[in-house]
């Protein structure tokens, strides 16, 4: 791989964003349901430009300020909350008791995990144990939109926004669950694979973005 | 870690892909379910339109079969009938006292058969069947032309009519049930039937004066048990994949017929 394609890998977290940012500046308006999903492309840019930042800037740094850490477990934290919020948006009254509680399980499990058994400024890794279980949940929240969709009699519609954001987290999700539950074992004794698989990381988030983006341009053709 | 290096890396990359793997083919799954039961739906759909057709096919067929026993039966016997009684009647030398009222039952015979000719005619539109709709729709019209209460005209210079050869007497039963029920309840001194055509379809328009229906009224009415007109009308319109569109303007009400030119 090229030095420029690398760079731009590396940096695809912060640039990916700017995306579906720029379908939203040129179509505003968007449905209430999709608001928490606009929130949070602009936290992930805001978020992955301030990791992307400490990661390049560490060695000017100081310690313990030079990392980028709880800023990948604010960055899960925030995602989950909005999805969760963009899945109960959706009016689905299909297992709502679960999906509810589901969200508030996330809640305790973060209040528990960080409460006691991990840290949330943890200067060497970001909690894989966070991280996994966010993908894993938001994966529910993913399969559960498939079946209330096959139970509902209305047929799909590939204009349908909810259909692409849900396809494009799914997507990344899948992709990332083993990712995140074996970085931190992977980046302690296979550093450099770690870095390679991070990659497929960058590729899946750039790969939902783009599904973010043709959410956002179809809600307003509807 | 217990395992080698490298079958380590290959469990992480295929579990990856196998996650992978997996909700894509969940995905398609889905799609594919989705697609495959509207799919079926919509084809059971089109068999159930086909066959309310075909029972609105059938169920007008009858009744313009109905229509036309009790036409020549109202012209060729009561017609027949009332046309001997009428000669006979004549025939009768009635007393001078008595000439008026011979006049008078003269009068009143010749009235019967008018009116059962008018019935007649109104039943089953011969005119229609050798002139066409519009030449139908305008003799329809003229006779409704009271110079002292109602004022009927025509505008219908279109060519599209043939297209409905074989609806023709759909249509002019709905122009004929619409009409009529502006002169029963619109109280209307003024109509005008007018007619467009372009590619895609062709409009027939009934203005009037009166007291007309607005869209919500018609669509609340058509539903209605008992409203035998707008059942036909309805019925009609089904067959003919068209559509009824009731309009109030300043000057007066306008009824659209637009038919889809096939």
């Amino acid at each position: 791989m090229g030095i420029l394609e690398k760079t731009i890998l590396d940096w695809s977290e912060a640039w990916a964003p700017l995306v579906p940012l720029a379908i939203r500046m040129r179509h505003r308006t968007q449905p209430s349901y999709l608001r928490p999903v606009v929130i949070y492309v602009w936290f992930a840019f805001f978020c992955n430009v301030a990791i992307d930042v400490v990661w390049k800037l560490s060695n000017r740094i100081s310690v313990p300020y030079n990392s980028n850490n709880w800023l990948y477990n604010l960055h899960s934290v925030v995602r989950f909350g909005l999805f969760a919020a963009f899945f109960l948006r959706l009016r689905q009254p299909f297992i709502v008791g679960l999906k509810r509680a589901v969200a508030a399980g996330f809640a305790v499990f973060v209040v528990v995990d960080f409460g006691w058994f991990e840290r949330f400024f943890e200067y060497q890794y970001f909690s894989s144990r966070l991280l996994a279980m966010e993908a894993g949940l938001l994966l529910f929240y993913c399969l559960q939109y498939y079946f209330y969709k096959l139970r509902e009699d209305v047929e799909l519609e590939w204009s349908q926004p909810d259909f692409w954001v849900v396809t494009g987290l799914g997507i990344y999700v899948a992709i990332n669950f083993l990712i995140f539950l074996t970085y931190n074992e992977l980046s302690a004794y296979y550093t450099h694979f770690a870095v390679d698989i991070w990659s497929v990381h960058n590729i899946s988030y750039v790969l939902f973005q783009f599904f973010l983006a043709k959410a956002f341009y179809e809600s307003t053709r509807r | 870690m217990n395992l080698p290096d490298a079958d380590f890396k290959l469990l992480i990359l295929v579990g990856i892909s196998v996650m992978l793997l997996l909700f894509v083919s969940f995905l398609l799954i889905f799609i594919s379910t989705q697609r495959r039961r509207f799919r079926y739906q919509r084809h059971l759909q089109q068999l159930r339109e086909k066959q309310q057709e075909l029972l609105i096919k059938a169920a007008v067929r009858s009744e313009e079969s109905e229509r036309l026993r009790i036409a020549e039966e109202l012209h060729d016997e009561m017609g027949a009938l009332l046309f001997s009684a009428k000669l006979h009647f004549q025939s009768v030398r009635a007393s001078e006292n008595d000439l008026p009222l011979q006049q008078k039952g003269q009068e009143l015979l010749d009235e019967a058969i008018r009116r059962i000719r008018g019935l007649s005619h109104n039943l089953h539109s011969s005119i229609l069947q050798e002139f066409g709709l519009l030449e139908a729709i305008r003799n329809f019209v003229s006779k409704l032309t009271d110079d002292n209460l109602i004022q009927a005209t025509t505008a219908l210079d279109c060519e599209c009519a043939a297209v409905f050869r074989d609806n023709e007497i759909s249509i002019y039963r709905m122009i004929q049930e619409l009409i009529n029920n502006t002169l029963k309840h619109a109280h209307a001194r003024r109509i005008h039937v007018s007619c467009v055509n372009t590619a895609e379809k062709f409009v027939l328009t009934i203005f009037h004066d009166g007291e007309g229906l607005t869209q919500e009224r018609f669509d609340e009415l058509k539903f209605r048990p008992g409203s035998m007109g707008f059942k036909i009308i309805q019925n009609r319109l089904i067959l003919l994949k068209g559509e009824l569109l009731f309009t109030q303007r300043p000057n007066g009400y306008y009824i659209d017929l637009f038919l889809p030119v096939a």
